[in-house]
């Protein structure tokens, strides 16, 4: 389905009234997802990051907040433009409530369902992470842990859905970002057992 | 419950009504013995019952808000938890609408054996107090904290309450029991209980008389406060004056602990001279005074002390919670001091850094200093930085007694810095 | 001039020091980590102290007007 699908789209060249029809759209979704996995595997590092003590003085702290948030927030847009160039795209009949209702599309509506659902978590990451200072630490921090869940399923929607799962580069990107993400996730492990007692 | 009258072989019993006090023994476990007072501790050897409290006493009285603030300014009532708190200015701040009365006869202080005494032996009067603050806040909600670790005292507690609820008392009592651990007295740990949550300290952005339990304004205080409050509303300024001095009316209750005998428990009109409370020879004691947050005073301090406030601040100690701990003879003071703070660290709730971090670094700095000549200075700077830097008044209490210490006994210091130690060697192996 | 006074909810606290990172005229850390609020937030570095209190992640930090009694 896939073979047949690129050459359909290579095919059928991209004049401005097929625009919508075309390769573009298809190219822009792709990389959008790319770089989206790219970008909040290296959130999650820097969230960890801000977690864990490190000297001051080799990495100051408010560093990884800083770099967490915009680097975040570029993901956003990212997640933006992903979703958009999807919904916009009429070679493939993805509606814009597929996009924030999981499972109900028509095309690969599972896989497409995966995406979804981390979209609606990211939403509430964001949305809560905005007013952070004006609620209180404990529910935030809920909301926040998503963020790890929608990685995950984000990273199966673009393994299964994606079209360059099969090719070196876009093995290595994933492949990169999931061992990013295991370390990430046993740093934070660890670190969550580690008393209040510190020892400097 | 049995009751003695032994003509009281210790010391002089100038400032109380008669020679002879019926001391009263309380059967079960070690409990203090007590011995009859003046004003919350007359009726004791009636019993805890609500009958012959009625016989003696009357109903509970009824004053409005205003009356029973006036009241308390009258006589400059403070609370006897430990803190001082004026109640005139509790009282005041609580009277809103939907106020909360909470007991807090948890007794944290293991030094400490008021609390459990009144609630044994005079439950109604401490209950009267808490029914006529609740009167005047217009409340019906009085909430009352027994330990967990003294059940007999629940049970008292609970039956008393059954009296007064079949004499046709009409308020809404809850029971609580405190956890066993050294904070669970504070008042926030108390709040925190009463929510349901565990009974450690939060942080208080208002006093819980302002915003407390579920937001409303909360009276909480000390058992021994509900005392007063209940007895100064039924005789008046001028009744409650009636013992005391001008400056300073009315009595209070202080636990005395020594070592190898049961803890007594009297109640002590202010002004009397400590030489009355104490024997002669735990005048020439070091005493701790105010409990395990207390403050070192040395036998020529005490010489002249009354059992005063204004008296006891200006040689640079408080009352805390009544509790007089003189050092038995053959102890150290650095040595007792130490094993105070081993125990103090270990009571930390856990919660705030600079407590749970902070404490332990201060006993091990201590242990430098008692047995291997370390220098005073770490101490101290421990000290200066746990103050004021937690959720609740634990390490500034625990600086506090190190820091008496110190003052107190520098001799002894420089004396263990060589190796040497005024103790009994016997007592310590 | 008006003085605020930054205040700590202690058991919230986890010693992350962005405070003393941002605030280092008002705020110092401890061998452990945490804050030591050594001066009251003056107008010249309140726009700071707010920052600090927005930054800290487990919102353990308050600005409170007039010097409350701990």
């Amino acid at each position: 389905m896939t073979a047949s699908l690129m050459s359909g789209r290579l095919m059928s060249g991209s004049t401005s009234a097929s625009f919508l029809n075309g390769p573009e759209l298809w190219f822009a979704n792709r990389g959008t997802g790319f770089v989206l996995l790219v970008l909040l595997t290296l959130s999650t590092m820097l969230g960890v990051l801000s977690t864990a003590r490190v000297s001051p003085r080799i990495w100051p702290r408010m560093l990884s907040q800083g770099l967490h948030r915009n680097v975040s927030l570029l993901a956003v847009t990212f997640l933006a433009a992903h979703v958009v160039t999807a919904v916009v795209d009429t070679f493939v009949d993805i509606r814009w409530w597929n996009a924030f209702v999981p499972f109900s599309g028509t095309y690969k509506p599972l896989w497409l369902g995966f995406g979804s659902f981390a979209l609606d978590l990211l939403i509430a990451v964001t949305a809560t992470s905005v007013v952070r200072h004006r609620m209180s630490h404990r529910p935030w921090r809920a909301v926040h842990v998503m963020a790890y869940a929608a990685w995950g399923l984000g990273l199966v929607h673009g393994l299964q859905m994606g079209t360059d799962v099969a090719t070196v580069w876009g093995a290595a990107i994933n492949y990169g970002c999931i061992g990013v993400v295991l370390v990430a996730v046993l740093v934070r492990l660890g670190l969550l057992v580690r008393p209040k007692l510190v020892t400097v | 419950m049995t009751v003695d009258t032994i003509a009281v072989p210790t010391a002089t019993t100038a400032a109380l009504a008669t020679d002879n006090q019926p001391i009263v023994r309380n059967e079960v476990g070690l409990d203090p013995v007590v011995w009859q007072g003046p004003a919350l501790l007359a009726g004791i050897a009636q019993g805890p019952g609500l009958a012959a409290h009625r016989g003696r006493l009357g109903p509970a009285p009824t004053p409005s808000a205003d009356e029973l603030v006036d009241l308390a300014r009258a006589v400059d009532l403070r609370g006897r938890g430990g803190a001082g708190f004026p109640s005139a200015i509790k009282l005041a701040s609580a009277n809103r609408r939907k106020a909360v009365v909470v007991v807090n006869a948890s007794e944290g202080e293991p030094a400490s054996r008021k609390d459990a005494a009144l609630m044994s032996l005079a439950p109604h009067v401490v209950l009267d107090g808490a029914v006529a603050v609740a009167h005047a806040l217009g409340t019906r909600e009085v909430h009352v904290v027994v330990p967990s670790e003294l059940p007999s005292i629940r049970v008292g507690v609970a039956k008393a309450i059954r009296e007064r609820v079949a004499a046709g008392e009409r308020l809404k009592w809850e029971l609580h029991d405190a956890a066993p651990w050294f904070v669970a007295g504070q008042a926030q740990a108390v709040l925190q209980l009463l929510a349901g949550k565990e009974n450690l300290p939060v942080t208080a952005w208002q006093p819980e008389a302002v915003s407390g339990h579920r937001g409303r304004p909360t009276l909480l205080s000390n058992a021994e406060t509900f005392a007063h409050l209940g007895h100064l509303a039924r005789v008046g300024a001028d009744g409650y004056a009636a013992y005391g001095t001008a400056a300073e009316p009315g009595t209070t209750l202080v636990t005395l602990r020594g070592d190898g005998w049961d803890p007594v428990v009297r109640e002590v009109a202010f002004g009397t001279p400590l030489a009355d409370v104490l024997t002669a020879a735990e005048m020439g004691q070091p005493l701790l005074l105010g409990g395990y947050h207390g403050t070192w005073l040395k036998p020529a301090q005490l010489q002249g002390l009354t059992v005063s406030r204004m008296d006891i601040a200006a040689a640079g100690a408080t009352l805390g919670a009544g509790v007089l701990l003189p050092l038995a003879a053959g102890w150290c003071p650095l040595l007792r001091t130490e094993a105070l703070v081993d125990y103090l660290a270990g009571q930390s709730a856990g919660r705030c850094g600079p407590c749970l971090n902070g404490l332990p670094a201060m006993a091990e700095a201590l242990g430098d200093v008692v047995h291997r000549g370390g220098s005073i200075l770490r101490v101290e700077k421990l000290c200066g930085l746990v103050a004021g830097r937690g959720a609740c008044a634990h390490p500034d209490g625990t600086a506090r007694l190190v820091t008496s210490m110190l003052s107190c006994f520098p001799e002894e210091v420089d004396l263990h810095a060589l190796g040497g130690c005024r103790g009994d060697a016997e007592v310590f192996g | 001039m008006s003085s605020h006074t930054l205040r700590v909810d202690w058991p919230a606290c986890t010693a992350h020091g962005l405070c003393a990172e941002i605030l280092p005229e008002v705020v110092s850390l401890d061998q452990w980590g945490y804050p030591i609020v050594h001066e009251p937030v003056t107008d010249d570095v309140l726009d700071m102290a707010r920052a600090a209190v927005k930054a800290c992640p487990t919102l353990a930090l308050r600005l409170t007007q007039p010097p409350k009694r701990h």
